[in-house]
């Protein structure tokens, strides 16, 4: 998979990592199971610090999105959030709140929103029909 | 928070020269296996600091322990355990690029042939070369290479890329860093000083700015740029006076305004959207940036 950083965007860039993988993982653009580049060539290639790389596999494997076999490399785990659903619904909970807040500031109604948030529900769907076919 | 020793603990560091304060009461940890920034202007402390750190100096005043020991009493275990590499390097012109390496090999515990061979390889340096002939990048990287074959558990740079072909440098530098930290990594830490900070601008974990001989601020590198951040907003009609919580005003053109912001982004952020503004977006600052906002906020360039 490709990333795309910014040191611009003030979010911490081991989290950009994290938060990459995990909607490349949402839509199916990783599979169950792909392997995840190791870490110094993708520092290498990302030109960041292995240490960033190391803590985002760290934080993306605490959250059950990859599991770590030792000397073989971090793998796309199998759909099972190690959360129980209160949990999961917090953590969305917070995500959703920004984006309610940025409607908001966009000036997007209610209505509105919910159509893009069916929008793109559809759209990931459409993504892991492609990729699965 | 750390259970381990720093490796690197400045307390009160001061280094007079004459009546001139170099070094002036500065404060400074560093944990293992992290990549440390040290920068600062010319002339602000920086290579007086480090030659503190390498018993090249005696302190004036204060307290400098490297793993936790003396640098000055346990001179040899500590530099054993260092490897440092000067703004200009210097090799015996007579020798060529293998002997140089023998030479420094030999002074040695360990090394790494493997990592010499990857790394002579992948900076296309021929061995027979004699090392005066070499041009300043290519006597750089010879630096890096035996500096990083003893696998030392702390790599002290100091101004590794000044002088050298923008191209090149970062891509080198990368490569060293990582082929450093590519075993160990908990134990194997940098140390880099420099005033070319864009370069080292995603390999930093940490940075301290030295201005005056002083730590005037140390950070995360990723909460720093949570911290400052550049907002731009733009208004139907020109907004007039608002307060901004002390935020520095970096422009503000009719209808307009850019802001700096240190810390307070979503406050700044909230009393702006009260106005309703057409557009609001804010970026990170990058450090480069941020330095220059520490030492004078008046030359961010909006």
């Amino acid at each position: 998979m490709r990333f795309q950083l910014s040191f611009r965007s003030g979010k911490p860039v081991y989290l950009q990592l994290v938060d990459q993988v995990k909607a490349a993982a949402a839509s199916g653009a990783l599979a169950a199971g792909e392997p995840l580049p190791s870490i110094r060539p993708l520092a290498e290639e990302l030109r960041v610090n292995r240490n960033t790389v190391a803590k985002a596999y760290a934080e993306l494997e605490n959250q059950g999105v990859i599991q770590t076999f030792a000397g073989k490399g971090c793998f796309v785990s199998a759909n099972n959030s190690p959360y129980n659903k209160a949990v999961r619904v917090e953590l969305l909970t917070e995500r959703m709140d920004d984006a309610v807040v940025q409607a908001h500031h966009l000036q997007v109604g209610r209505a509105e929103f919910l159509r893009v948030a069916e929008h793109r529900f559809d759209a990931f769907q459409h993504q892991r029909d492609r990729t699965t076919r | 928070m750390h259970s381990e020793s720093p490796i690197i603990d400045i307390e009160q560091l001061v280094r007079r020269y004459g009546r001139t304060d170099a070094v002036a009461g500065l404060n400074l940890q560093v944990q293992p296996g992290r990549c440390y920034g040290f920068f600062g202007r010319n002339g602000a402390g920086k290579t007086t600091t480090i030659k503190c750190l390498l018993n090249l100096l005696r302190p004036t005043a204060g307290a400098v322990r490297m793993f936790g020991l003396d640098p000055a009493r346990h001179e040899v275990a500590v530099k054993s355990r260092i490897a440092y590499v000067p703004d200009a390097v210097a090799f015996y012109p007579w020798m060529s690029v293998r002997d140089t390496l023998d030479y420094f090999a030999g002074f040695r515990a360990r090394w790494n042939a493997q990592t010499e061979r990857a790394l002579l390889d992948q900076f296309r340096l021929d061995v027979r070369q004699k090392t005066s002939h070499l041009s300043k990048g290519q006597r750089t990287q010879l630096a890096l290479i035996t500096a990083i074959c003893p696998e030392p558990e702390l790599l002290v740079l100091d101004e590794p890329t000044s002088g050298l072909d923008p191209i090149v440098r970062r891509e080198f530098i990368q490569t060293v860093i990582g082929a450093y930290q590519d075993a160990d990594p908990e134990r194997r830490t940098v140390f880099v000083s420099t005033h070319l900070i864009s370069e080292f601008e995603g390999l930093i974990d940490q940075f301290t700015i030295i201005e005056g001989g002083r730590d005037v601020l140390t950070m995360e590198a990723d909460a720093a740029r949570e911290r400052y951040q550049k907002i731009h907003a733009r208004f139907a009609q020109e907004p007039g006076a608002i307060d901004l919580a002390g935020a520095h005003v970096l422009r503000q053109q009719g209808r307009e305004l850019e802001i700096l912001v240190n810390g307070n982004s979503r406050d700044v952020m909230d009393r702006l959207k009260a106005r309703s503004p057409l557009t609001l977006t804010s970026e990170a600052l990058s450090l480069e940036e941020i330095f220059v906002a520490t030492l004078s906020p008046r030359e961010v360039v909006a």
